[in-house]
Parts: structure tokens; sequence; C-alpha cells
């Protein structure tokens, strides 16, 4: 167990773990034996190993779900639904500045540098950058353009959505939070039944055959 | 090898290095018109233009419409660019296969004859036929996995590299067709005993041919992953964009409490953080010496030696005397503004009034400087409750110093 300290570490401080953020942690997390492991250990502190879906991203979970984890999952769910309008807006405003067809994925770079002056050149993106900027959630209090893209993207790190590589370059990489972002959007759909389509185009494919 | 075939093979060479000479020569021409619709005719000279069009070079598909780059032209350019929107995939092996049928026929004929010449025409042009055969599908390869590996990057637009994947999908399954149809049973009862012929027809072209199949189910199995990748590219983006909008519109929604639910999903279970801190401790013999070691190394506090002096009684009593006393002067003063709070209908009191009325015995002077600066040390938003007046006039009509005579503190109500 010793060799896993750093990463049992990393889990207990609230950490998600991804190839991005820890590749050889994930790597480890990978096998069963280890995350059998892993769980023995944490065993006592009433914390089991989790993960998403697709197993790309893995965290740690209450064991028991006793009245205090409850009260603490409810509070952490008040807090993540108050962050996901913010959330999911910066995702679709980076997709649209960068002039992308794909949402922002685990891997990709991102330079608050070239997002400012996609914003800069164009009013509606600058705009809407100010709105999402000055929302509580990102909390920037200035009215310039690269102090609020600053703002966003230490904050995106603080919430483990971007890693910086190095502190001292403007660099940034999205983390596989953001599959467990999209996992919790897609739980929310199915279980309010919300009207949101993410099938593909089916309908429109068997016009064009028809046609 | 008669007189008469020798000229036929000399006017080929020559017509065709003459014709492949046009192509270099119009090189410019030939490819504005590849990347527009139509020949632009004007850098054309009339000579130029009938014989471009003479070495089929370019076509003209009917009398109204303009002067176009002929398929096959556009196709060699887009081969030698490598250029993956326009890349023809050709699988028809029906027709090479009865071309190929119909050549070993005339190959034995020529055969039984003697014929020697022709034999050797025959034998040459199996082995072109073959060769384009093998050619054909390791193009159609080599450019399947050129869109493969770029990730359909010609196209920028999802959709767009949706359907190139479904289009390279459809010319893999025309391949594989293609080459189902190639049946070597028959072959092998083609070529017959003929050493030759069954080296280039069986063993080679089997050889050739198993080598392409394995490939193109390679591609094939990749074209699905990036497919179902791209599927769900689609899919992501499609939920985020449509859950921030349903939000929008429904600003009051709220979800389930999850947390509540007598079972929790998963997803939703994320434990609190845990921080693991630890402290120097000293109960280890070990671990001491360490830390003794560890603070042997910090860095020097530089501190300013202190002259310790000796002690004075006479004047530190002198000075703690004076501190009490600024301390009775301050007790007494917040009492005084303690009594402005109190006075109903909050009616201003005159600092002197008050102390002149009081039993306390503090010079006017030193009163009303204490009063004003007990005012100015209050917090702002505490000064707003109170309203400091001051009575005060001009000592000399010489200059602008004014006499406080009496300060008047209010309720600001």
């Amino acid at each position: 167990m010793i060799e896993h300290g750093p990463l049992l570490e990393r889990l207990l401080a609230g950490e998600f773990v991804c190839p991005i953020s820890d590749e050889s942690g994930y790597r480890h997390l990978t096998n069963e034996e280890t995350r059998e492991e892993i769980d023995t250990y944490l065993r006592p502190l009433n914390r089991r190993l989790a993960s998403n879906e697709d197993g790309s991203v893995y965290f740690l979970a209450w064991r028991q779900l006793n009245d205090n984890a409850r009260d603490q999952l409810s509070r952490q769910l008040g807090d993540t639904l108050n962050s996901l309008l913010p959330l999911l807006e910066w995702l679709q405003l980076v997709q649209e500045a960068l002039g992308r067809d794909t949402l922002a994925a685990p891997g990709d770079v991102l330079k608050p540098a070239e997002f400012s002056a996609k914003c800069e050149d164009n009013q509606s993106l600058r705009e809407r950058l100010e709105r999402l900027a000055t929302d509580s959630f990102f909390g920037s209090q200035s009215d310039q353009l690269d102090a609020q893209v600053k703002q966003v993207f230490k904050r995106l790190k603080e919430h483990g959505y971007l890693l910086q590589p190095h502190s001292e370059r403007q660099v940034f990489v999205v983390t596989g939070k953001i599959d467990y972002l999209v996992d919790l959007v897609r739980f929310i759909r199915d279980e309010e039944n919300l009207p949101i389509e993410e099938g593909s185009e089916e309908g429109s494919g068997a016009q064009e055959a028809l046609l | 090898m008669s007189g008469g075939e020798h000229a036929l093979e000399s006017r080929l060479l020559k017509t065709g290095s003459e014709r492949l000479a046009l192509l270099g020569r119009h090189a410019d021409v030939l490819m504005q018109a590849y990347t527009r619709d139509e020949v632009p005719l004007e850098s054309l000279s009339d000579s130029a233009l009938r014989k471009l069009l003479a070495a089929r070079i370019l076509w003209r598909p009917d009398e109204q419409s303009g002067v176009k780059l002929a398929p096959k032209v556009r196709e060699l350019i887009a081969e030698m660019l490598a250029d993956e929107t326009r890349r023809h995939v050709n699988a028809d092996v029906a027709e090479t296969l009865e071309l190929i049928r119909a050549l070993v026929h005339s190959y034995r004929e020529a055969r039984s004859r003697g014929e020697h010449w022709r034999l050797e025409q025959q034998l040459m042009r199996l082995r072109q036929e073959v060769d384009d055969l093998n050619g054909r599908f390791a193009d159609a390869i080599d450019s399947l996995w050129q869109r493969l590996n770029s990730d359909f990057g010609f196209v920028s637009q999802l959709n767009d590299k949706i359907r190139e994947n479904d289009r390279a999908q459809k010319q893999i399954a025309r391949l594989l067709d293609g080459l189902a149809l190639i049946d070597f049973d028959e072959l092998i009862e083609l070529v017959g005993s003929d050493g030759g012929l069954r080296k280039l027809l069986i063993s080679q072209l089997q050889q050739q041919l198993s080598h392409h199949y394995t490939s193109l189910r390679e591609v094939q199995r990749r074209l699905i992953e990036l497919m179902a990748r791209f599927r769900k590219q689609q899919a992501r983006s499609r939920l985020i964009s449509g859950m921030a909008a349903f939000m929008r519109e429904h600003p009051g929604f709220v979800p389930g409490n999850y947390a509540r639910r007598s079972e929790v999903p998963g997803l939703v279970n994320q434990a609190a953080p845990l921080s693991a801190a630890a402290a120097p401790a000293l109960d280890r013999n070990l671990d001491s010496r360490l830390l003794a070691d560890l603070l042997h190394q910090l860095p020097q506090p530089r501190h300013t030696t202190q002259t310790v002096e000796a002690a004075a009684p006479a004047q530190a009593q002198e000075s703690s005397l004076a501190a009490a006393r600024q301390q009775a002067l301050k007790q007494d003063v917040e009492h005084f503004y303690l009594s402005v709070i109190d006075q109903p209908q909050a009616e201003p009191v005159s600092a002197l009034e008050y102390l002149h009325a009081s039993p306390l015995e503090w010079p006017d002077e030193i009163w009303l400087f204490q009063v004003i600066s007990e005012y100015q040390g209050l917090p702002r938003s505490d000064q707003k409750a109170f309203r400091l007046k001051q009575q005060e006039s001009q000592a000399s009509q010489f200059n602008h110093l004014r006499l406080i005579h009496d300060v008047e503190l209010q309720l600001a109500v």
C-alpha cells in the first residue's frame, strides 16, 4: 500500500483521478487488485473507490450513507447544481469561441490568451463572457477581459476541471472531471425526464434517404 | 516481329509522349480547372484547346456547357495530391476478371499456334492487369488509412466527418464485395498447368489479396470505432446545449434531492474531502534527531538585538498612571455616548453640559477633545448612527482659525 500513498492522499482530498490529472495513479486504479486493496484501506474511513460509468475517472464515495453523509451530499449536490449552468455555458462558449463543433474533452489544451483574443473580436462572445465571469460561481470583480478570462480559468482549475501543467505558463488541459459533469447532466436529464435530445439525427437521416 | 508492328509501336510512343507533355505545358490551367468547375478558356489558345480536347484531357459535356477536366485526369490529380475529398475508389473487380479471362484464353491460343510475339504481349498485359487490380486495392486502402489517420481532417464539421466516415465504410463494403468475386478455384482451373500463369494469377495474387483483405478489415474496424467516437462527441455536445437551454428557460428548475433517496445513485455519492495532516512529533528517538537536523537547517531568523534596559520604577509608575487615566477618560466618554443613545426623542446632548452635570472632574478641553476623537475612532457604519455638531466661532477676522466651544451629540434617526 505504501506505493499508493500519494494516490490515496489525492483521493482522500476529494480529487478526481483520471489519465490527465494523474497518469500513473489512474493506471494503478485500472488494476482490480489495487482497487480492492485501496477499498480495504478506506473501509474504516467509511469511504470506497467509485468511478463514472466509462471508468474514465475515479473518486471516493461514502461506503455507508449515514445521516451525516446524506447531509453532506445534499449540500454538495446543491452546490453542484448552482454551478451547473455557468459550467455548461462555459463549455458552450469555449466550443463557439474556438470554432469547434465538439465539446472540450479530456486532454484538450486550452490557452486563455487564444480564448481572450477570440472574445475580443466578437461582441456577442465578449458579452457572454462578461456575464459568465461575473456570475457568482466564477466571481470576477474586474471589467477587464483578460482578468475575467484569467479568473474563469482559475476557478475551473480550483474545481478540478482544468489542470495547469506549468504554473508559470498560461496553458491548461481539460481533465476527466468533465466526463463526470457530462454524466451527471445525462443522469439528471434521465431522472427528471427532461425533454432534451441527445441521439444522432436519425430522423433527418431517414428523411435524406427518402429524398 | 513485323515492320508494321514496329511502326505502330513507335507511333504510339510518339503520340503518348506528346500528349503527356501537354499536361506539363498547361499545368497551371489544368490545376485551375481542377479547383473550379470549368476550364478558364481565356488563358488557352485555340490550337492548345483543340489538342487538349483531342488528347481527352479536357472534354465538353454538351454544346452549351463550358469545357471541363476529363474525369480520369481529375482522378489522376487527386491521386497525385492525395486529395482525400476527391480521391476515388474503383472497386470494379468484375470487369477486370472478365478481362483476365479473355487474356488467358487469347494467351492459350497464341501458345497453341506458336505465335511467340503475341504470347509475350498477352502475358505482359495480364501482368499489367494483375498489377492494376493490386494497385487499385492498395491505393484505395492507402486513401482510407489517410482519411482515418487524419480523423477526416479535410472536413471541419462533425456532421461532415460522420458523412465521410459513412462513405468510407460503404467503399470498404464495395471493396470487400469485389474481393469476394475473385474465386481462386476458378482461376486454378483457368490457368491449368501453365507455370508462369499459375505463379502470376494464383500464388502471387492470392498472397497480395489476402494482405489487402486483412488491411481492409482493420481499416473497417477502426472506422467503426471512430464513428462511435464521432457519435459520442455529437451526443455530448447536444446534451450540454440542450441542458443549458432548458436551465435558461426554467430558472427555477430544481431536480430531486438524490441524496435523500433510500438508494443513493452512485454518480452523486461523492465523499467529503479529508486532509491527512501531520505535525512534528518527538516521541521517537530516531525522529527527534531528524527533526533537530531539520531545525538546524532552517534559515536563521534575523532578530535585531534588543538591549535590556535597567528598570526604572518611578518612570514606569508614571507612564502606567497616565495610561490608567487615559483609560478612565475613554470609559467616561463612552458612558456619555451611551447616555446619548438613551435620550428619549433622540435629542442632542451638549458634551459640556453633561460634564458639568456629572460628578466627573475632567478639564473641559480634554473632555471635548476625547468626545471628538471617540467619534472619529468609530467605524464608518457606526459613525452614521450619530450626528456630531460643533459649536464654534472664528478666532480672528484675519485668519481661518476656528475655536470649538462645545459639541453636541445626537442620535441620527
